[in-house]
């Protein structure tokens, strides 16, 4: 199954936006990356070593489509790429196909709603980090779910709002449409702090099984 | 006289989201972030920055931003300040753990830009507080507070007559134009920004 990535590169890229400074400079979510990589800075020398690049929510979509080769490479190659939300990647990944959803911010004012996501893979191994109440605030889209992936929080329309796919590529793929760097660095919606200290804590130990 | 404002955008080729409330006479230009330095730093008389910019190319750009205010421009900048672009500026101070009394804003009505915009409009959007702001960007000795959360406490939104020339208007939380299309008094703020960047203080006034 996996293999192990203790002692290899875990690279974050960095927008240079507000949110990301604050996300990933957060140091209350412990040590979970090797290298914080500016967008300016990145090329392919730089995520040559990398077994994990992480691409945060937000990241300037016009910089990914510019830059897709560098991603797609990592995917390729057999590493493990980490996509998150608003990134736009069905513009510059091949086979990401999102469906917008209009972003409902106000579905907790009536005590009788939910969001409706839902538990996908329960058995995956994210779930030992967090809950999927820690997963609900809101979400922007759902993808697809390519055969063999996994979908691990399914969308109440159908598809994933975060699919886990080792099957399409020579390496693994997370695509999630959740946006917790922007929320945790924004200081804007407690649920997305909680998603995103489980979810950095898994990368962190290496997205065990 | 005509006022041209430029609005700085980090998506290539987008148009400013409030281009059809700006004054008669007044062109809004849209500027792609990585251009910034091409624009010659007197060619407008405002400047106004969202909150998804790279704030650390902006940074980067210190020296065309000071040129900018001896020119006698107009900073509009949204967003939490994690890069400070002048030495008197620091970063963003998060409320910790708001609650919902410190989300409340209050704001100087006296200034044009907020003038007879209900404080309340703009705390909530359909019943629920902190689009405005959930904190600050520390306001530098002799800012004029105009906006303010957590009681009068936290200044969200400050105007700074920048020494050698121009202003600086602060707004620490999501862009102050999200409210245009609002049904709410707060509708009013995005085309008195306008007209206060296209009107205030004239450039060779600096």
């Amino acid at each position: 199954m996996t293999a192990t990535i203790v002692g290899t590169r875990l690279t974050v890229l960095d927008g240079g936006t507000s949110y990301h400074a604050f996300a990933i400079g957060d140091d209350s979510l412990g040590r979970w990356y090797d290298r914080r990589l500016y967008v300016e800075a990145a090329d392919a020398d730089a995520l040559a070593d990398s077994a994990v690049v992480v691409v945060p929510c937000r990241l300037n979509p016009d910089w990914l489509a510019a830059h897709a080769d560098l991603l797609i490479d990592v995917l390729r190659r057999g590493d493990t790429l980490v996509v998150m939300g608003e990134t736009e990647p069905e513009r510059w990944l091949p086979d990401a196909d999102q469906t917008p959803v209009p972003t409902n911010f106000w579905w907790w004012l009536d005590p009788e709603a939910e969001l409706g996501l839902t538990v996908g893979a329960a058995t995956h191994g994210l779930y030992r980090y967090l809950s999927l109440a820690d997963a609900i605030w809101h979400y922007h889209g759902h993808f697809q779910v390519p055969p063999g992936a996994v979908s691990v929080i399914d969308a109440p329309e159908g598809g994933s709002v975060l699919v886990d796919d080792r099957a399409s590529w020579p390496g693994r793929l997370l695509l999630t449409s959740l946006d917790p760097f922007y929320h945790h660095g924004s200081f804007f919606m407690p649920a997305a702090s909680r998603f995103l200290r489980g979810f950095c804590r898994w990368l962190g130990d290496g997205l065990p099984d | 006289m005509s006022a041209r404002l430029a609005y700085l955008s980090p998506r290539r080729g987008r148009r400013a989201p409030f281009d059809d409330l700006a004054p008669p006479h007044t062109t809004v230009e849209s500027v792609h972030e990585a251009d910034l330095a091409t624009l010659p730093p007197d060619a407008c008389q405002a400047l106004l920055v969202p909150m998804h910019i790279d704030q650390r190319r902006f940074a980067g750009n210190a020296a065309w931003i000071d040129a900018f205010f001896r020119a006698g421009g107009t900073l509009v900048f949204n967003g939490l300040l994690a890069y400070p672009f002048r030495p008197e500026l620091r970063i963003f101070e998060p409320i910790q753990r708001p609650g919902l009394s410190a989300l409340h804003v209050a704001v100087d009505q006296s200034h044009p830009v907020w003038h007879g915009v209900d404080a309340a409009d703009l705390t909530f959007r359909r019943g629920v507080a902190g689009f405005y702001g959930r904190g600050a960007n520390p306001p530098p000795e002799g800012a004029r507070i105009v906006g303010t959360l957590a009681r009068g406490r936290v200044p969200v939104d400050w105007e700074w007559a920048v020494p050698g020339g121009g202003r600086l208007l602060m707004h620490a939380g999501n862009d102050l134009w999200m409210y245009a299309r609002d049904d709410t008094s707060a509708a009013a703020l995005t085309p008195q920004l306008l007209s206060w960047c296209a009107h205030g203080r004239a450039r060779d006034a600096a």
